[in-house]
């Protein structure tokens, strides 16, 4: 066996070495309350994909592994892992001491009942589609035997889409939508009120992880500073923006720019952009006439004006971007450059007279949930009838637009509008997933892979080193930007603001409320 | 009297088995699903396919709509596909945060609506009456959206009296509740008092032009017994009436009004389970709120034989 440690838990450990001494609280206490957005159907993190789950889930559930400030992945649970010299076995030895909120001491067993829970119930356990089986051959150590070599396991294991949350054993029959709500975090449940809040409170027993003297991403060296911690669902923005003036709530997220620009002038709150929170996007439905022909795509392609349309998508909170990854991201290429924003009418006209199109009707599939989905559609559609494209807008909600878009050759759009967040903030693999079939997101005729863009994928998931599939990324990207199956616009910033007295709160895909202190 | 309310009673079944099979069909004919809402922003198409198949949405609409009156029939609205709780058990601790601040409403609207529309009548044309019907007006005019943000930013923000939102139980903070639930339920109240008030007003002013108010008048009786006792009693059946329908639209009226200061009642609950598509909650949910509606309804109508004994129903 070869023993393995993550470039960046290595980086991790040397950053821990060299700083002074752990994180300790300059100051204990208090309720801190946060905003948020979205309604909290369910935390059952196995069985929920949604933000708002994750955004109070994940402080109060761990698992084996996780993503560090960086998104490279870290062990949480795992004290450390080994591969086998085959890269058939996993095998990973267990932090000890860690408890569960009902006191339990987590061992091995609580790792495989979790594991077959999620197997079971897992929104994401077509990552198991590689994996033969998981033992625990003692209580401090745990197995995972896969049938294939699969290089970017680590990298799936770790996902923070949809973890595989370690619970005590007991839980493992729960049903979707209806886990109990115990896991290893510094938090834990005090009481959910669907559609009201969640409360939580600091877990005394609370293990932080020694290998780190920081928090990093979602792991890390973890301490509850407040006593507890409510999360109050605030749907309308200007309550949100209310409630952060008066006091009511500490930090909030998705404040207005409008709102944001009038706040920066208070000194009692501080404006915290979170960049990089989605990447703005709109696909070709490539099953019909007149998507389906490239030269009509590239004249769609050459059309586009990226600025205008992220400025009204996110009213000046953006950064052009690219391709399908973060800037900050290792992983990130600019291959395919040359066909982002060349907002050429001379162009687009040129390739339009080449292509097939004949004056029909096209059709951008948009919702008015995201307004930011909505206003992209607006622009996209404006310059496309600029170059003389017959462009109107299909305006329905989110779950609407989702069911059309995913039906096989459908011909009800030509485009369709979204956001891709978390799984570019996962990575490479996991975003270019969404050009693979089933599904394919560029809707190729009977969910059959353009042969060409599924061998570079294939090359991505099973190259044996990080460069190696960083380069069939770069090449991926650029075959998909130059074949038009995708119109990335640009990174939206997500604006998140914080009273001034709460100290440690950095944004992040989700607000992580240990290490973060009130002061006075 | 319990005949009459035997009779409302089975006369209202055909009318919640309309409510059910419609709001069944117009679940299931709009596009969409709770497979996108559980599987969230980022999903990808397996993944929903895998959540549609775990909850046996791929079935068809017949298999389903007699799976769902097969549990109507044994006594069971379902369980809700996104809050993992039984449609009774979410509704009935949602429905009473929402009782409560349409209680609250109505009884600002009966104090405000039935007060401006008596004064406004027994001062017909004078300047009370037309400053009272300019209230009423602005009150039915003005959106409740547009007067909660506005009461946020004067009493929250700027003079810190009130909660900008959030909700207190009664039971374990009274003055919380009643601080949490001020706002909401002016917001809510002002337009239904509007539109109270107009009626109580052309109301009152036909009682007081009526024959048996003149000989009360000359029999010298003073003025606060003839309207209270002698034009306020008769003029009582119509404001029943509206004082009926308004109920139920401060219930549909909570919608916004929950939404804006984040009270956690049946308004939120059923917006989103229609947005989620969480077909089980919003079909039983629905379901226990047109029963409310129809009881509120059977009330008012007792209300009419108690209020005027002319009212017969036997």
């Amino acid at each position: 066996m070869r023993k393995i440690l993550l470039a960046t838990f290595a980086a991790g450990a040397f950053a821990a070495a060299a700083s002074a001494a752990p994180f300790q609280c300059p100051r204990t206490g208090g309720d801190l309350v946060f905003g948020q957005e979205a309604n909290i159907n369910s935390l059952d993190q196995m069985a929920s994909n949604t933000i708002s789950t994750r955004n109070i889930a994940m402080n109060m559930f761990e698992s084996l592994m996780t993503r560090d400030e960086n998104n490279n992945p870290i062990p949480e649970l795992a004290d450390s892992y080994e591969e086998s010299a085959d890269k058939l076995t996993y095998t990973f030895k267990l932090r000890q001491g860690v408890k569960f909120h009902n006191g339990k001491e987590m061992t091995s067993a609580d790792v495989v009942a979790s594991f077959d829970r999620y197997a079971r119930v897992g929104l994401f356990r077509s990552m198991f589609d590689q994996v033969q089986g998981w033992s625990a051959p003692d209580a401090s150590t745990f197995v995972i035997r896969m049938k294939s070599v699969q290089p970017t396991f680590i990298e799936l294991l770790s996902s923070f889409s949809v973890p595989i949350v370690i619970i005590p054993a007991e839980l493992k029959d729960d049903p979707p939508q209806r886990l109990r709500t115990i896991g290893t975090g510094p938090f834990q449940l005090v009481e959910f009120v669907p559609g009201s809040h969640v409360r939580m409170r600091r877990f005394d027993d609370y293990k932080p992880n020694t290998r780190f003297e920081q928090r990093t991403g979602f792991g890390g060296y973890k301490v509850a500073c407040v006593d507890t911690v409510t999360v109050r669902v605030v749907t309308e923005a200007s309550a949100r923006v209310a409630g952060l003036e008066t006091g009511e709530l500490h930090a909030v997220e998705d404040i207005p720019t409008k709102a944001a620009a009038a706040l920066k002038d208070n000194s009692d709150i501080t404006i915290l952009p979170l960049e990089n929170w989605w990447i703005q996007i709109a696909l070709p439905n490539t099953a019909i006439a007149p998507t389906n022909d490239l030269n009509f795509r590239k004249a769609v392609q050459a059309a586009l004006g990226m600025e205008d349309i992220m400025d009204a998508a996110t009213d000046g909170n953006y950064r052009l971007n690219v391709g399908f990854q973060y800037p900050n991201q290792a992983s990130y290429s600019d291959a395919g450059k040359e066909t982002y924003n060349i907002n050429d009418e001379a162009v687009a006209k040129r390739y339009l007279a080449q292509s097939s199109y004949k004056g029909e009707t096209i059709v951008i599939l948009t919702n008015r949930d995201y307004p930011a989905m909505y206003n992209a559609a607006l622009v996209m559609q404006q310059q496309l009838q600029a170059v003389g494209i017959k462009a109107e807008l299909k305006v329905v909600d989110w779950p609407t637009s989702v069911q059309m878009s995913q039906k096989v050759n459908s011909t009800e759009f030509h485009f369709f509008h979204s956001g891709w967040g978390t799984q570019p903030a996962l990575g490479a693999l996991p975003t270019m997933q969404f050009f693979v079939s089933p599904g394919a997101q560029y809707r190729p005729r009977d969910d059959k892979d353009d042969p060409e863009v599924l061998a570079l994928f294939q090359k991505m998931n099973t190259l044996p080193t990080e460069a190696e599939r960083n380069a069939a990324f770069a090449q991926m990207q650029k075959l998909v930007l130059e074949k038009a199956y995708a119109f990335p616009f640009g990174s939206l910033t997500k604006i998140q603001a914080s009273r001034s007295n709460v100290k440690g709160f950095v944004p992040f895909r989700i607000p992580r409320f240990a290490n973060v202190w009130l002061e006075n | 009297m319990i005949g009459f309310i035997l009779r409302r009673v089975a006369g209202a079944l055909p009318v919640l088995a309309i409510v059910s099979l419609i709001t069944f069909s117009l679940m299931r004919l709009i596009p969409g699903d709770p497979a996108a809402a559980i599987a969230g922003l980022s999903a990808t198409p397996q993944m929903i396919a895998q959540i549609r198949a775990d909850l046996g949405l791929d079935e068809p609409f017949l298999t389903q709509m007699v799976s769902w009156y097969g549990n109507l029939f044994q006594g069971s609205l379902g369980r809700s596909i996104l809050l993992g709780k039984g449609v009774v058990e979410v509704t009935f601790e949602r429905l009473p945060v929402t009782l409560g601040l349409s209680a609250y409403a109505l009884v600002l609207t009966l104090l405000i609506g039935l007060a401006s529309g008596i004064i406004a009548a027994i001062r017909h044309n004078t300047v009370v009456d037309q400053i009272a019907m300019a209230f009423a007006m602005i009150g039915i005019s003005v959106p409740s959206f547009f007067l909660g943000l506005v009461m946020i930013i004067l009493f929250a923000v700027h003079l810190g009296w009130l909660p900008s939102g959030g909700y207190v139980t009664f039971q374990s903070d009274p003055w919380g509740w009643f601080r949490s639930m001020t706002m909401p339920a002016i917001s809510l109240a002002l337009l239904q008092a509007g539109l109270l008030a107009r009626i109580t007003r052309s109301t009152m002013l036909e009682v007081l032009r009526q024959d048996y108010i003149r000989t009360a008048r000359a029999k010298g009786l003073p003025d606060w017994q003839i309207v209270f006792r002698h034009a306020l009693a008769n003029a009582m059946i119509p404001i029943t009436t509206v004082v009926g329908i308004i109920v139920s639209l401060l219930i549909s009226g909570s919608v916004v009004t929950e939404a804006l200061f984040s009270i956690p009642g049946i308004g939120q609950l059923l917006t989103q389970a229609v947005l989620s598509r969480d077909y089980p909650m919003v079909q039983g949910g629905l379901l226990l709120v047109t029963v409310f509606l129809v009881i509120v309804n059977i009330l008012v109508e007792v209300a009419y034989a108690l209020l005027d004994p002319r009212v017969r129903y036997e």
